[in-house]
């Protein structure tokens, strides 16, 4: 099984092969004998590698999962070969609309823009309160506002639709 | 002299998370019955367990639970508490609180509520300060009208300037701004922070240093005219004004500093008349310090105090509540080797430190000699947006500062919290800078660190990866061949799951 792989700033191609209970991973020329059995969760692994036992995290679903080890937490993104073809065909989309979203849950102190006015790049659009710290959410590039997504006083989970940020005409 | 426990029957512990536990352990310790409280969110929570009675306050939002004074006054009438601790954060600053208390005879276990007053408002303490000839930043004496006259002050004092709520402590309200253009929009959500934290918009300016480091005196003055100082804590590893990590002794003093860095502590708490424990902050450059603040309650960090003391601050705190006399000789105490401490705060560094909220599991906490974690944290608790980010305090005690990095570095290599996102793996990282390591650093080290990469670690991380996805897949294929392609013992845990983090 092949595999794309991304951490930190390379993407790497990691082959598995399931042997002897265990698997046999390959990258970058280098093969890594791995046993794993389950954690405290069937998420969380107790794995032997390269001489050493640890525990090791990991949170997430399928292609983006963050993994923990040795106190440290990094974000891995992860696909397949069908998977990577599909991405592929997907990139030729177009510089449309942009969707300003929650960076975190949060609640909507005030929103400064109002549908149809023109914002530049940066400007704030609307404050988020969370933990007790208050949050300007900035418009990612210059544009019109097609459309606010929330209300003052509003609750919104992470990654929620703000509002909408249409580019302007050439 | 009679024992605490006598003077005190039974203590209230206003607060929760990993302070009221901690207020709670010196509780038990000295014999003294205990009352917790509690939010409708932490029904389960480890500081309602450890009490030897837990009280609901209401639900989840503080303003309808933590900050509840007529709730909490009734609570310790109906419990019978003579004194109650307030932690930090919550109502541990709120003078109107102490007051409360003060007619009520019950014993509030910090400063006199008129102390508390002179420093909580930040103008009257910088008038206080001045009069008592305790240096301090630049800037004004008396509140701004609008943004108007903030423009027409900074004008005066020059950019960069810092707005700061009058009413505000620990961060909150402040807004730094470096042009004119961004004076109005500062002014705007610095005070309506600040109205909203404290009902209190007040905002003031002060001239804003550009490299300076955080360092601040912790002291104690008991009813009997005593004050003395238990040396520094360096707090300049921090952003957006939040900590991250402290330590003591601080790296940037000499004795000399050091001792009138102190004197000035003991001489602005003398000038409010301060009693119990409070913490004096300071801006230090280029060898000068300025009075910033002071916090007028247990700090979050005291532990740090407490390694190198050998000193219990909360016990300390109730023998001077219930009226007893600082027991330190004349030479003040004595102070041995290094501590540090590193708050693991709900937080995600990897984008932009924005809150992070989730269920905690996969809890693994470090331990082995001369650690100390403060932790509320259990497995299967949620963490919510209602409260401080403030999860656990992992602190080290070594007997020189090498000593104590590698050890919190080998102790932050043991913690895992699961579910949700915290700081200590920049910590860590931060452990590891050359310049933190040479002592060399201001409040703007966090703000421009760049954790490096490791590339033999993303190696692992990506093989590791592999692992779980494969095994993640080989898992799921087995459960396809039940009939109807998930068991009911799945579906009875994925309904329990997803009762769990519906906020």
């Amino acid at each position: 099984m092949k595999y794309f792989v991304v951490a930190g700033e390379s993407e790497r191609e990691v082959v598995l092969e399931e042997r002897d209970g265990g698997y046999l991973v390959t990258v970058g020329g280098r093969a890594f004998e791995v046993e794993a059995s389950e954690g405290a969760n069937p998420d969380d692994l107790v794995v032997r590698i390269s001489g050493r036992v640890l525990s090791a995290s990991f949170e997430g679903e399928e292609e983006e999962v963050r993994v923990g080890i040795d106190g440290e937490s990094r974000p891995v993104r992860i696909e397949d070969e069908r998977e990577r073809a599909a991405h592929e065909a997907e990139a030729g989309a177009s510089a449309g609309p942009r969707l300003v979203r929650s960076p975190m849950p949060g609640f909507v102190v005030a929103v400064l823009v109002a549908e149809g006015e023109a914002v530049r790049a940066d400007q704030t659009l609307l404050i988020l309160e969370a933990m007790k710290m208050q949050n300007e959410i900035r418009a990612p590039s210059a544009g019109r506002v097609e459309r606010l997504h929330v209300r003052p006083g509003e609750t919104v989970g992470s990654a929620a639709a703000l509002a909408t940020i249409a580019p302007l005409p050439p | 002299m009679p024992t605490i426990a006598t003077v005190f029957r039974k203590v209230l512990v206003a607060n929760r998370g990993e302070i009221a536990l901690r207020v709670l352990r010196t509780c038990r310790e000295l014999g003294i019955p205990t009352v917790a409280v509690y939010s409708e969110a932490d029904r389960g929570a480890l500081h309602a367990r450890a009490a030897d009675e837990a009280v609901l306050l209401g639900p989840a939002p503080p303003r309808e639970s933590y900050l509840r004074i007529d709730r909490l006054i009734e609570v310790a009438r109906e419990t019978g508490a003579e004194a109650v601790h307030p932690g930090y954060g919550f109502l541990a600053e709120n003078a109107g609180f102490a007051a409360r208390c003060e007619e009520e005879r019950l014993v509030f276990v910090g400063p006199p509520s008129k102390a508390m007053r002179a420093m909580g408002d930040k103008l009257s303490a910088r008038r206080a300060m001045e009069k008592a000839k305790v240096p301090f930043v630049p800037g004004t004496v008396e509140p701004l009208a609008d943004a108007r006259a903030a423009a027409a002050a900074a004008e005066r004092f020059g950019y960069p300037v810092a707005l700061k709520a009058a009413a505000g402590g620990g961060g909150k309200g402040i807004r730094v701004v470096r042009d004119p253009s961004g004076l109005e929009g500062a002014f705007r959500t610095g005070s309506g922070e600040a109205a909203g934290a404290f009902g209190d918009g007040r905002l003031y300016l002060e001239k804003y240093l550009e490299a300076p480091r955080h360092v601040e005196v912790q002291i104690l003055a008991d009813a009997h005219g005593r004050c003395v100082a238990l040396g520094e804590r360096e707090c300049t590893i921090q952003r957006r004004h939040q900590k991250l990590i402290e330590e003591t002794p601080s790296p940037a003093l000499d004795e000399a500093t050091r001792r009138a860095m102190e004197e000035t502590a003991v001489r602005a708490a003398t000038a409010v008349g301060y009693v119990n424990a409070g913490t004096v902050e300071f801006l230090l450059q280029e060898g000068r310090f300025y009075f910033l603040e002071m916090n007028t309650r247990l700090q979050v960090e005291h532990p740090v105090t407490e390694f190198v003391t050998g000193l219990d601050l909360v016990a300390e705190q109730l023998r001077i509540a219930a009226g007893g006399k600082l027991p330190f000789p004349p030479g003040g105490v004595k102070r041995r080797g290094h501590a540090i401490e590193v708050r693991v705060n709900a937080e995600d560094p990897d984008a932009g430190f924005v809150p992070s909220t989730g269920v905690v599991r996969d809890l693994r906490l470090p331990s082995g000699p001369w650690v100390r974690v403060d932790s509320a944290l259990f497995a299967g608790q949620e963490v919510t947006l209602h409260y401080d980010p403030i999860l656990a305090k992992v602190i080290v005690w070594a007997p020189t500062r090498p000593e104590a990095i590698a050890r919190m570095e080998r102790a932050l290599g043991e913690l895992h919290v699961g579910g949700v996102r915290t700081g200590a793996p920049l910590a860590l990282a931060v452990l590891r800078d050359p310049r933190f390591r040479a002592g060399d650093f201001d409040t703007h080290f966090l703000e421009r660190f760049d954790p490096p990469r490791d590339p033999a670690r993303d190696e692992i991380a990506s093989v590791l990866a592999a692992v779980w996805r494969h095994r993640k897949r080989s898992r799921g294929a087995g459960r396809a061949e039940h009939a109807d392609g998930l068991s009911p013992w799945t579906l009875l845990g994925r309904g329990d799951r997803q009762r769990r983090v519906r906020p």
